[in-house]
């Protein structure tokens, strides 16, 4: 009999997949949008938070690495656990089953490569790119403010951000109530609050991140 | 006074080491008193007066306890959603000129064996993995030595309501064996005859699941809808609780 390791079995691997998941969602993906929010406050405020996160190098540096580490794990724990399920369902021929799984659920593989996708399109946008300075009281600092606006004066960018902003949704909405599960809280199937606000996190968070573009085209 | 409808079934048939197929036959005149295994029983009467080979179907004691019985009707386990087993379903639930598809129980672990009939000895091997207990020789023990709260009674009793039908299985998108493993794990869990072996249990039931190919649970509850006991998914959430507790004992 193969005999898998505790982190490597089923319910290892979801463990560590949503442990995985939940760190980026704490340490990352929360903070990312707080320093979203500063970019409706104008240039000053958003520049200013763009200068003083580059001053706190080790804590930035630290997130990174802990980052590129949850993703990797997520990635290959979630390429394991897909295919995995890939080959222990058998097709039916007949499809009319319930209408218990969630799209997002459904969808999880494919929000999940979305983000992917995205990620690394959103480093080149404005990660890895040569910025303007400008002058902040005296001292010069990255005109992130423009950068942003400028980079949104295309409509296609715009839409772009926005549909993978709909992935980011539905991933966050089924696998905040479903790492809970994991971890053993008990997640009803009906009428579930935790299901609700699992729910509702994830639209807010959406479109929180998805209304900085659409303003940035406007402005 | 009982009704009588007339359906046209689409039957799944498949002999070993053969490609299976769909075969459409009538059932006509059907009591809508019968059940849908004595429908089945009809029709196959039928089909071996015209020499034709009857449909295979698994089934025992017909009564919705012993867990033998299930195929897949339109793509519903059981027939319904409506916590009944195939043998307990009754053809009142099915419309004048309907057509049904029954296929087996889909998932890879359960190879079909013939037409309906799948192989399901994998839950039995979960089962000799762990889900006993070990339990002194002798005299009956006094009942009263060992209290149990009437809660955690009641909540062992509705895991051990589990049948071990595979509907679960069958309903998941995955081919996770997740819900059957977590109620044997939970029924146990539960008393304080089953706490001897607890560790070991959750974690040898797991591995077996896995090792035989049974897919990963990703908390989308079809299985708990499908459930013909209407085993929930709280057992699922001990089931992880046992293993993490299980395995941070270890370290």
């Amino acid at each position: 009999m193969k005999n898998n390791s505790t982190w490597l079995s089923s319910i290892g691997q979801k463990l560590l997949l949503a442990t995985s998941g939940l760190i980026m969602f704490l340490m990352f993906l929360i903070p990312h949008m707080g320093g979203n929010i500063l970019f409706l406050f104008g240039p000053e405020m958003f520049n200013s938070y763009a200068m003083h996160l580059h001053q706190l190098v080790p804590v930035v540096i630290g997130i990174e690495v802990l980052m590129l580490i949850s993703i990797s794990v997520h990635m290959f724990m979630g390429f394991r656990v897909v295919l995995a399920n890939k080959k222990a369902s058998d097709k039916r021929h007949s499809q009319k089953s319930s209408k218990e799984r969630s799209l997002a659920a459904k969808l999880m593989p494919v929000s999940g490569g979305m983000i992917f996708i995205f990620i690394i399109k959103h480093l080149l946008d404005f990660t890895f790119k040569a910025k303007e300075q400008v002058d902040m009281h005296g001292h010069m600092a990255n005109d992130v403010y423009g950068m942003v606006l400028a980079r949104f004066q295309d409509p296609v960018h715009v839409i772009f951000y926005v549909l993978f902003m709909v992935a980011v949704g539905l991933h966050l909405s089924h696998a905040l109530q479903s790492s809970l599960q994991t971890y053993g809280l008990y997640i009803p199937r009906e009428g579930s609050k935790i299901k609700l606000v699992s729910m509702l996190v994830a639209i807010a968070m959406a479109s929180t991140f998805a209304i900085i573009p659409i303003i940035a085209f406007i402005r | 006074m009982s009704n009588t409808i007339n359906l046209t079934l689409k039957v799944w048939r498949q002999s070993k080491d053969e490609e299976g197929r769909f075969e459409t036959y009538q059932a006509n005149d059907v009591d809508t008193d019968a059940s849908f295994l004595e429908m089945l029983d009809v029709v196959n009467e039928e089909l071996t007066i015209k020499g034709v080979e009857p449909i295979a179907f698994e089934h025992d004691c017909r009564e919705g306890i012993c867990g033998c019985c299930g195929t897949l009707v339109d793509g519903k386990t059981h027939g319904s959603h409506e916590r009944t087993t195939l043998c307990q379903l009754h053809m009142r639930k099915f419309k004048d000129g309907e057509t049904l598809a029954i296929e087996p129980f889909r998932a890879h672990p359960f190879k079909v064996l013939k037409d309906l009939i799948v192989d399901r000895s994998g839950l039995d091997a979960i089962i000799t993995a762990g889900g006993y207990v070990s339990v002194k020789t002798g005299n009956a023990p006094e009942a009263s030595t060992t209290p149990i709260k009437k809660a955690d009674a009641e909540a062992a009793m509705d895991a051990a309501e589990c049948i071990g039908c595979g509907a679960c299985v069958a309903a998941c998108p995955n081919g996770s064996a997740m819900l059957f493993t977590a109620a044997k794990v939970s029924q146990y869990a539960l008393l304080p005859q089953g706490h001897p072996e607890r560790t070991e249990r959750v974690k040898n039931m797991v591995n077996m699941m896995d090792a035989l190919g049974f897919g990963n649970c990703s908390n989308e509850y079809e299985c708990a809808v499908a459930c013909p006991k209407g085993i929930d998914v709280k057992n699922i959430a001990r089931l992880n609780r046992e293993f993490i507790k299980a395995n941070l004992k270890k370290a």
